[in-house]
């Protein structure tokens, strides 16, 4: 029992030791700023709890981040460096929105399953165009899901610009999708979604699936050394790319939740860079699931609580932009370094 | 006349292209693939402005962009090559510290988070309206050009120079072709991708000067929307090569200018700007059919049927 937790105390050192600095780092700079960087920091990081409707805002900003988290901790124990998260949410969001827009005549028993699924499905067939090109033809994953990123966003902008825009509406926004689709709040707190619930439920999930199945451990083999799996008789092309569907339709989920459970509608700048910061959750997780949905809740916490700590000190909310990228540079160096030695 | 105006509107589109596929290269070269292009583009353009208005002189301003510029990618560099931190991780830090610090120091310093507009704004060095006359259609287009355009159009030869017939060029490729190899051969890996780092620091310095200096004179939160990408798109469709780098750089910076003028045929402009990306993930995968129809192992045949 002591072995194991000195265990989960090695393993979170560095990134615990990478999120320490750059608060320490980000403390120096809100001191130079403000006269009470402590109240600064305290809203920063604990105004999430402060009331019940920060507490659900908090909630719904950690949804997407948990799964889209989970799916890049899939694509890396495949081995595939998925920096595709921001497409893959894009496409879940517009899919969902396009078909709950086009099908509002239906019955909502019809629709939901459909406009959800749809979203999955959309994320998922992002996803897989790398991983077969990876796999099949050996096309570097970073360069085409950076690529489709940039592709999927402008299909969307179009969409949400020319063809399903409300025009009543400010901004690049869609129409609503029907209300009879819409998500139910989570139990006990009004305003939260209650894909929150789905969100955790999956981290769990994903845990059991990755290493507590047969599947989980052929992926596993296949990202560690593929050609080695193969020889050992793993199907470890197809479970690469499996696992890259399955990284694609998480984040298309948290994209088709995020439009039924919190936006009701697509929004083209409703995501504050999810992609980039839930690859950052996952890799600080060091690719562990559980591990994923706890740095998910950290950097909510921290996104949102820079809202409350610009309203009650003068401090920029466009710190916590700061502080990732710091944090973004200082854990991999961790990461990557401790991973050698070991 | 048309022709001149559709020429010069290439040329400003496909400068700071051009440099960022050049940025991209160098460092591809050293096999390093650099997605920091776009951080340090937008790095330069905000010090472009915010020095170049504060002292008055376009010069300063010019300079200070391409030395922030460099000091990035040794920060990429640092941390990557004596930290041993992922090249993809690290540099999309680099871009996310580049976005979040600009937007920091403009709502902190400035109090303007919408963008950095100074009342006067030196202007940088272009090509005198009416001296090239003489020369027909490609003069006038080159006229009111800045001075980044020329350095642009230069950094192609030089580069290629540099890469195939120089002996730094030539280790700086050994380094990324085969590292043990040239590890054996004494060339000192760390410093030549670092060296590559800087190059390309120098070139997006230049591209993100380009962009703030040239005519707007301001700077915007994402001023330089994916254009470090469709650099690095441009890198990886030319193959890392000079030649072909620049012309698919030019070839983007042409969809780029036809981009607004497309929209009269009913062609949303977003299709037209995809096409960068979808070029490079095409012309990647065709490349790598090719190898792969090349490497494929010989069909048995059954000659006795």
């Amino acid at each position: 029992m002591t072995a194991s937790l000195l265990d989960v105390l090695r393993a979170i050192r560095a990134p615990v030791a990478a999120i320490l600095l750059t608060l320490a780092i980000g403390f120096l700079l809100v001191a130079s700023i403000t006269d009470e960087p402590v109240r600064a920091y305290r809203d920063l990081l604990f105004a999430n709890f402060d009331s019940l409707s920060n507490f659900a805002l908090f909630l719904n900003r950690a949804t997407p981040l948990t799964l889209i988290a989970l799916g890049v901790v899939f694509a890396f124990r495949a081995g595939i460096f998925n920096v595709g998260g921001e497409g893959q949410l894009y496409a879940g969001a517009i899919t969902t929105t396009v078909i709950g827009i086009a099908g509002a005549s239906m019955p909502a028993i019809v629709l939901f399953p459909l406009a959800l699924l749809g979203g999955i499905a959309a994320g998922a067939v992002v996803g897989w165009v790398p991983g077969v090109l990876k796999v099949r033809l050996a096309v570097d994953e970073v360069v085409t899901t950076l690529m489709l990123n940039i592709i999927v966003l402008l299909i969307t902008s179009w969409l949400a610009n020319q063809v399903i825009r409300d025009t009543t509406a400010y901004g690049a926004v869609s129409w609503m999708v029907p209300e009879t689709i819409w998500l139910p709040p989570m139990p006990l707190v009004p305003r939260a979604t209650s894909g929150f619930l789905v969100a955790v439920v999956l981290a769990f999930a994903s845990w059991v699936v990755l290493f507590r199945t047969r599947w989980g451990a052929e992926v596993r083999a296949a990202g560690t050394n593929l050609r080695f799996a193969e020889a050992t008789g793993v199907p470890a092309a197809r479970r690469v790319i499996t696992a890259m569907v399955v990284a694609g339709g998480l984040a298309g989920l948290a994209g088709s939740l995020y439009v039924l459970g919190v936006g009701h509608r697509f929004e083209q700048n409703f995501s504050p860079a999810y992609g980039l910061v839930g690859l950052t959750c996952a890799l600080l997780a060091r690719t562990h699931p559980i591990g994923a949905l706890a740095t998910a809740l950290f950097y909510a916490m921290m996104l949102n609580g820079a809202a409350y700590m610009q309203i009650s000190t003068d401090v920029p909310r466009s710190l916590v932009n700061l502080l990732t990228g710091l944090l973004v540079l200082l854990m991999t160096a961790r990461l990557v370094r401790a991973a050698r030695h070991a | 006349m048309t022709l001149t105006a559709l020429l010069a509107s290439v040329l400003e589109q496909s400068t700071p292209i051009l440099l960022a596929a050049l940025a991209a290269m160098i460092t591809l070269r050293a096999n390093i693939l650099n997605v920091a292009v776009e951080g340090m583009m937008l790095a330069a353009a905000f010090t472009a402005i915010a020095v170049g208005g504060w002292s008055g002189s376009a010069l300063q301003g010019f300079l200070a962009a391409i030395v922030v510029a460099i000091l990035f990618s040794q920060l990429l560099a640092l941390l990557t090559l004596r930290f041993s931190a992922d090249f993809i991780v690290a540099g999309l830090g680099i871009n996310l510290l580049a976005a979040g610090g600009t937007l920091f120091i403009l709502e902190r310093y400035y109090n303007s988070p919408g963008g950095l507009r100074p009342i006067a704004f030196p202007e940088i060095w272009h090509i005198p309206v009416g001296s090239l006359s003489r020369i027909p259609v490609i003069g006038p287009a080159f006229e009111d050009q800045s001075i980044i355009v020329l350095i642009a159009i230069l950094a192609v030869p030089l580069s290629y120079v540099f890469l195939y017939h120089t002996p730094l060029g030539s280790n700086l490729r050994a380094a990324g072709e085969d590292e043990h190899a040239a590890r054996s051969a004494g060339i000192r890996i760390e410093r030549m991708k670092a060296l590559s780092l800087a190059i390309s620091g120098l070139l997006a310095g230049l591209a993100g000067a380009q962009l703030a200096m040239d005519k707007l004179h301001f700077f915007l939160p994402d001023m330089t929307s994916g254009r470090g990408f469709i650099g690095l798109a441009a890198t990886l469709f030319g193959g890392g090569l000079p030649w072909m780098t620049t012309a698919a750089a030019v070839l983007f910076g042409f969809f780029g200018a036809l981009g607004d003028r497309l929209q009269v045929f009913a062609i949303p402009s977003q299709f037209v700007l995809m096409l960068p990306y979808l070029a490079a993930i095409l012309g990647l995968t065709f490349a790598r059919w090719r190898i792969h129809l090349r490497n494929r192992p010989a069909k048995v045949t059954d000659e006795s049927a």
